[in-house]
């Protein structure tokens, strides 16, 4: 125990160094043209390669890096898995992408929960007030910018204390990381319910009844920690756009179009 | 070989000149396609491959089940030769019991256009320096500011903006403006809303009203489609589109062979020749075979919804039983299936 006490942090530093040089690792990868991203930049990150001879699972655009095409729209998922209603996914096959390797993708959570957040070398928190947090500026940069919830939740109302692997529900049950509608639906019930019909969100695949789909979960499109993107209400970060159209034979500048309403509003 | 020659000689090793003496001598039925073949400025390979059968067949409505398998042969082998690949043209006809419609949720939509560029690489348009088509156009729209009282009083509201109301007694206000060539660091901006536009696929469409020669009609699961080998080139239908959702391709198109997409629809995306009209087909190649187009696939914000109008179960109906919802110059009894909603 004690020369856990001693050794303790030292451990630990050197394993958040080797975490923080694999996350910049992983980052120069993300540039590389290999990899382009579905809905979140940097966090639905999907790797091109080859499904079949000469047929890409992706095809990515050139300029933004976003995904314009799935060879295979079910490359790499896994079954949804059992939820507790009825509904669409009930009746046919349904499917995911898994988040676990997105997110704890340099096994930073991992070693979180090995290293410090085991329940005994950090202290347990004493109650869930939020409050100012003392480190984890560089590893987790959204915590300085948490905005959900209007200020009434805080980190370990949705993560796991000790299994930094999971979230939680409000129950304390632990909910995966690749089924984060069964907490999100806790609290925005009517959103949920949109969802499961299969009018909010994303799926790919086929469009009939009874086809199989490829379901978008809830954290592949909005960012959980920052949902309201700096008070623009829109709960989509912002991306780049794809390059404007061509313009008409002739014309120089798209300006006539710049400074509308003027000539009309007299 | 000298780089005159690679020009002109054919795949197969006969010369343009070669090729027209033989046409030449053909008889005097086929005087109308040698002046067309005179006239045609397309570089020789793609000429020498253009059969006669396809310059006379019927209009595809017309065709018998095999006159339409003999076409769609005839397109395969020389789209895989022309792109050096094996290309893939169904003919699949609709399916029964289906009427597609489409709902796109214009609270959501970022303008990022990825559908735009998704569907040129689904479809086949024409890209590059010279001549660019793209079927869907993103409209970005100022966020208005007024009032429910000012809307019905004054119309048009003093700062200026997209507004909504009117009517045959009350002064409309309703201006359909925006910017088809916003370039904006980021999306989406603060004060602005994005506005999607494409086929809308009407029920009664305006565009088959005016056709002259009929190559384009409403098949039965409600998507519009051409058969571009009989377009005239005519661009009537443009003109009487309210959508603006037709193109026209005025040069050669433009089609890398390494970006062509070999899974084709003969009324889909197949690829188009000089001088033929083209639009948004809800992807038929794919939505045929059951599979999503290509924009619901890749909008990152989930926006777009497709589905089986007649199917009370299918995502468009559930918008329609749920959600507000407007169509585009509803006023022109044009039908479309194309919906826009909000929460």
């Amino acid at each position: 125990m004690t020369i856990y006490h001693l050794f303790g942090p030292v451990i630990s530093l050197c394993l958040l160094a080797a975490a923080s040089v694999a996350s910049a690792a992983g980052d120069t990868v993300r540039k590389d043209e290999k990899t382009c991203f579905e809905s979140r930049k940097g966090l639905s990150q999907v790797r091109k390669h080859e499904i079949e001879p000469g047929v890409m699972n992706v095809k990515c655009s050139p300029i933004t890096g976003g995904v314009l095409f799935w060879g295979d729209p079910f490359d790499g998922t896994i079954p949804m898995g059992d939820m507790p209603v009825e509904a669409d996914y009930s009746h046919e096959e349904a499917v995911v992408k898994p988040r676990e390797p997105q997110i704890d993708r340099n096994k930073l959570l991992t070693i979180c929960a090995m290293a410090c957040h085991n329940g005994e070398y950090v202290p347990y928190p004493e109650n869930k007030l939020a409050r100012p947090l003392r480190m984890h500026k560089d590893i987790v940069p959204d915590s300085m910018q948490l905005k959900h919830g209007k200020g009434a939740i805080w980190c370990l109302d949705c993560h796991h204390a000790v299994t930094r692997t999971k979230l939680i529900d409000h129950y304390g049950n632990e909910v995966s990381f690749n089924q984060s509608q069964k907490l999100c639906g806790k609290c925005h019930g009517q959103v949920y319910r949109s969802w499961r019909n299969g009018i909010h969100g994303k799926r790919i695949g086929m469009w009939r009844k009874g086809g199989k789909k490829r379901w978008w979960t809830c954290t592949e499109c909005h960012n959980p920690h920052d949902v309201e993107q700096g008070g623009r209400n829109s709960g989509f970060a912002q991306l780049n756009p794809e390059p404007a159209p061509m313009l008409p034979k002739g014309m120089s500048n798209a300006d006539h179009e710049r400074g509308h309403g003027e000539e009309h509003g007299r | 070989m000298s780089k005159e020659e690679t020009k002109v000689k054919g795949p197969n090793g006969t010369s343009r000149r070669d090729f027209l003496r033989k046409a030449g001598s053909y008889t005097a039925a086929s005087l109308s396609g040698t002046a067309m073949l005179l006239s045609d400025p397309k570089p020789a390979k793609a000429t020498a491959n253009v059969s006669w059968a396809e310059h006379f067949q019927k209009n595809y409505r017309l065709m018998t089940d095999e006159e339409k398998k003999e076409a769609v042969t005839r397109l395969e082998h020389r789209y895989s030769e022309e792109f050096g690949k094996k290309v893939e043209v169904d003919d699949a006809p609709a399916m029964d019991g289906v009427l597609f419609g489409y709902a796109l949720n214009i609270q959501k939509c970022i303008g990022c256009r990825r559908c735009v560029k998704a569907c040129v690489a689904e479809n086949n348009q024409s890209r590059g320096e010279n001549q660019q088509i793209e079927w869907i156009r993103v409209l970005r729209m100022e966020k208005g500011k007024f009032s429910a009282e000012d809307r019905d009083r004054q119309g048009y509201p003093e700062d200026y903006g997209v507004q909504v109301g009117g009517n045959a007694y009350k002064p409309a206000g309703v201006v359909l403006e925006g910017q088809h060539y916003y370039e904006p660091d980021l999306v989406p901006e603060k004060d602005a809303f994005y506005l999607p536009m494409q086929c809308m696929q009407c029920e009664k469409p305006p565009c088959v009203k005016v056709c002259p020669v009929r190559t384009t009609y409403r098949d039965p699961d409600g998507i519009v489609v051409i058969d571009y080998n009989w377009c005239i080139g005519c661009r009537m239908c443009i003109g009487a589109c309210p959508y603006w959702a037709r193109r026209f391709n005025w040069g050669e198109p433009d089609l890398p062979a390494q970006e062509m997409n070999p899974d084709t629809h003969y009324l889909g995306n197949r690829p188009r020749m000089k001088g033929v009209v083209e639009k948004c087909t809800f992807c038929v190649q794919r939505t045929r075979k059951g599979r999503w187009t290509a924009c619901v696939e890749v909008c990152p914000v989930g926006a777009r919804k497709m589905g089986n109008l007649l199917d009370p179960e299918s995502d468009v109906r559930k918008v329609l039983a749920s959600k507000k919802v407007f169509r585009l110059r509803a006023d022109l009894n044009t039908y479309p299936k194309f919906f826009y909603f909000m929460e």
